[in-house]
């Protein structure tokens, strides 16, 4: 199969991956990222839950009629669409070890997701709840978290990706090879000839 | 970008043109869409064009990774060149398809406005990147 169909596919596993996968994946993140958020919290008042495809935010120092603040918690994890449309690139990816590459590329990408998720509601605390937000976050924690967020959902979910897949999925032949010169190969070496002296 | 000055008068200006384009495609294949600043309306559909939906993100991307690539001036410069054409070539598709979308198949455009365009933008740029890098190679030793 050539390169541009490959992608396709790529990118269209990662569109059904995540469109459909989503519902479910949000209760594994919040399962996750509540323990990390509640690792800086004393007491420990917040508490995720995912609604299809949104994290809704609860603390137990809410008033029990206030409405929940929440997240959308696909946006957050929409690159994996990206990591598998640049995955599909790799020629026999299905072998050669290709899967666990993936595999770990995946894994990796999961715990970032975990970070955003921290980093998302921080930045909601932090500016998102009038008093409460202004009585419990000064003006660099404000910018931090929410500096911190808005570069993830520009730039950082992408560039994860992108660094994921070049790390870790991509294909050993260098991207920078000048042309006509064969990037490094797979598979077994040969083994290499004493270079001659004269 | 999210600075303010910056994004009044470069970010926003750039959006309303773009939303003006689109507005004169949307209006050559029958779409009685009318632009105002960076809002596209109709009367069964309005969309406004907001950061994020400008290309501008997928710009900035690939002039930072052109820019970190050893490569001649002149190279990156074409390369910059032609991707942010591209780009905003593409850009533009997705605006008025979105906003077809939106007027015509309301159930797909949250799936299209926040997946499918996004990231084919991201991907489109990557491409151009990884095609440019592995076409220039090592030649950047005197950039």
């Amino acid at each position: 199969m050539g390169l541009a169909p490959r992608v396709a596919a790529g990118f269209l596993a990662g569109l059904l991956l995540w469109w459909t996968g989503t519902p479910a994946y949000n209760r594994l993140l919040v399962a996750a990222s509540e323990p990390a958020l509640r690792l800086s919290e004393r007491p420990a008042a917040t508490r995720l839950y995912a609604e299809e495809r949104r994290i809704v935010v609860d603390r137990a120092d809410f008033a029990s009629r206030s409405e929940r603040p929440s997240l959308p918690g696909d946006d957050l994890t929409l690159n994996v669409i990206l990591l598998l449309a640049l995955s599909a690139t790799r020629r026999r990816l299905f072998r050669d070890r290709g899967v666990l590459h993936l595999l770990a590329a995946l894994g990796a990408l999961g715990l970032t997701h975990v970070a955003a998720v921290v980093v998302a509601v921080k930045a909601l605390y932090a500016t998102q709840l009038g008093s409460w937000s202004a009585a419990h976050y000064g003006a660099v924690s404000r910018n931090l978290w929410v500096g911190a967020a808005h570069f993830y959902r520009v730039a950082g979910c992408w560039a994860v990706a992108f660094v994921l897949w070049w790390a870790v999925v991509r294909p050993g032949v260098s991207a920078a090879s000048p042309p006509g010169r064969p990037g490094r190969r797979r598979g077994p070496r040969r083994a290499s000839r004493p270079r001659e002296r004269g | 970008m999210a600075v303010k000055p910056a994004n009044d008068h470069v970010i926003v200006p750039f959006t309303e043109r773009i939303v003006g384009v689109s507005t004169a495609v949307l209006r050559a294949v029958g779409e009685p869409a009318v632009a105002s600043g960076t809002r596209i309306t109709s009367p069964s559909f309005a969309v406004d064009v907001k950061n994020g939906c400008n290309g501008v993100e997928a710009m900035l991307i690939l002039l930072a990774a052109v820019l970190a690539f050893p490569a001649p001036w002149r190279s990156r410069l074409a390369a910059l060149a032609a991707g942010a054409l591209v780009i905003q070539v593409l850009n533009l598709v997705r605006v008025v398809s979105l906003f077809w979308l939106g007027a015509h198949h309301r159930e797909v455009f949250d799936l299209f406005h926040t997946a499918v365009w996004q990231t084919l933008l991201i991907l489109t740029a990557v491409g151009l990147f990884v095609l440019w890098s592995r076409r220039v190679g090592g030649r950047g030793a005197r950039a």
